[in-house]
């Protein structure tokens, strides 16, 4: 237990390091997402001449956006390259004195940005919902916003997981910062933080049930937003373990094909 | 003049040698600039299953607009994206000597040393989206207005250039741009967006003060509707400002640049 909190209180120092890009990241950018989305929405709202679109109010899609661009950095975690830097720097090897693994070293310094995001989340709805718009939080309450964090942090597991693989296989590739972009944009496209899914035609969302990535974005902000049943929390919540499971295989597999493939000496 | 073209000659030419020593990255690259381009095709037309108009654009209309940031980006991510991605790290690794010392522009060199050669395959993509979508324009149009389209994305690729460095800059105060950075990024999406749908001070910083809605709107609307002198005027006008104080900005920053590393 010891080391969780060694190694979650380093990585804390590590984020709150330089406090000027901290604040301009936290505030500037998730408020400019915000107000780009909002202007588009409202344009479309005007355009139709409708108070609501597949269930959502203006009021709602702006708390939407809100939560979508802090859900995705969730799921980010520490951002690209925590893994596959290492591997090129040839740093790798150090994890051989740790007294824990590679993979749970990584997941823990992963999920510490995870849990701080989530703390950034709960402290920017409550500034949204004091000085900016009371009404989008009708339906929105202590219970769904903390199942919806708890949706968030598994799926940030499940997304380390999906990440980890995709970084280790930096012992083949000699830059892999390209496939994680690809990674991302499907997650922020097929998980909502575009555009609602709800918005999607019918059979592309039959489609992506059996993707993970409804479950990563859509269903947490859903549940947030208070627009999500229990019965639906649980078994998203299961299916993320489910897909969490098959990525830590994935994870298992790639690292027993490439571990001989790792050379120590960074390039 | 002619020297400078010569160098950048040279810098294409190890750029494509360097390119070719990254098979694999050189593939995942394409890839990702491909999915980028298919990602915010089909955001707009998810929203035109929902609304027959978006900021007085049809969805045809709208297709244009988004060839023209889609090229922007491609342009930039071709020819300035490795050189943006490095700037921070010579100023606060103190590196920025070997290149004051040249007898170059500085700003030309750091600017256009690295042709990102994996991406230059995808300029050539982003370039046959415009084409598709202008073969598929149901409106009349002139040789003319394609020429002066391509004239005004080239200025939006500078715009967006000058709005890049803008966000970069601060770091021979600040020491880290990372902050800047990630807002630029985020600040780019209203490229993306038509900028119609900006009203009040939202619309002041993006078309006058961080004037990303500019880049590829401006361009759209003086293609797509009639042409508008005073549009054209706003465009130039804040392209030259913006260039202006670029510069303005990274004079003073050579000042405030002490060569220690941090």
């Amino acid at each position: 237990m010891k080391w969780w909190k060694d190694v979650m209180g380093m990585e804390l120092r590590k984020i709150l390091a330089y406090r000027s890009d901290f604040w301009i990241t936290f505030l500037g950018q998730t408020f400019i997402q915000l107000m780009v989305a909002r202007a588009l929405w409202q344009a479309i709202f005007e355009t139709q001449g409708v108070s609501e679109m597949q269930g959502f109010t203006l009021e709602m899609m702006g708390l939407y956006y809100l939560i979508a661009p802090i859900g995705m950095k969730i799921l980010n975690g520490p951002n690209f390259g925590f893994l596959a830097q290492e591997i090129y720097d040839g740093t790798f090897t150090r994890y051989l004195l740790y007294p824990l693994s590679v993979f749970q070293y990584k997941t823990l310094t992963y999920l510490t940005y995870s849990l701080f995001y989530s703390l950034q989340m709960i402290i920017l709805l409550g500034i949204y919902r004091l000085f900016i718009s009371e009404v989008a939080f009708t339906s929105v309450d202590v219970g769904h916003l903390f199942l919806g964090l708890l949706l968030f942090i598994i799926g940030a597991i499940a997304y380390c997981m999906m990440g980890m693989m995709i970084e280790m296989i930096a012992l083949w590739a000699d830059n892999i910062w390209s496939l994680a972009v690809m990674l991302r944009f499907f997650t922020s496209f097929f998980g909502g933080a575009l555009i609602p899914i709800t918005f999607l035609p019918v059979w592309a969302q039959n489609i992506l049930v059996w993707t993970p990535f409804p479950y990563l974005l859509s269903l947490p902000i859903r549940t947030i937003m208070g627009l999500s049943t229990f019965q639906e929390v649980t078994q998203g919540a299961l299916i993320l373990m489910l897909w969490t499971l098959i990525f830590m295989e994935g994870v298992k597999l790639v690292w027993k094909k490439g571990q001989f493939k790792y050379t120590g000496v960074g390039i | 003049m002619r020297r400078y073209l010569m160098l950048y000659l040279y810098f294409l030419r190890f750029s494509f040698s360097k390119a070719m020593e990254f098979r694999l990255d050189f593939s995942f690259r394409i890839l990702m600039d491909i999915l980028y381009y298919i990602v915010n095709i089909l955001f707009f037309k998810i929203i035109f299953l929902h609304t027959p108009m978006l900021a007085g654009w049809t969805e045809e209309q709208m297709m244009i607009f988004v060839s023209c940031y889609i090229l922007v980006d491609a342009i930039s991510m071709t020819v300035f994206s490795s050189n943006m991605w490095w700037l921070p790290h010579h100023i606060n690794r103190g590196e920025l000597d070997y290149h004051l010392i040249r007898p170059v522009s500085p700003l030309f060199f750091l600017s256009l040393k690295e042709f990102s050669a994996n991406s230059f395959l995808n300029l050539v993509i982003a370039l046959g989206i415009l084409i598709y979508s202008l073969v598929n324009y149901s409106q009349p149009f002139t040789v003319a207005d394609v020429l002066l389209l391509v004239i005004l994305i080239l200025n939006g690729t500078l715009i967006y250039y000058c709005c890049q460095m803008l966000m970069i800059l601060p770091v021979f105060w600040t020491q880290s741009s990372k902050g800047f950075m990630d807002l630029f990024f985020s600040m780019g999406i209203a490229m993306e967006r038509p900028d119609r749908i900006f009203k009040g001070w939202l619309r002041v910083m993006f078309t006058i003060l961080l004037p990303f809605a500019l880049i590829a709107s401006f361009p759209a609307r003086l293609f797509i509707e009639k042409f508008h002198w005073p549009t054209f005027m706003h465009l130039t006008a804040v392209s030259i400002v913006l260039w202006m104080v670029m510069l303005f900005i990274w004079r003073k920053g050579l000042r405030a640049y002490s060569s220690a590393s941090s």
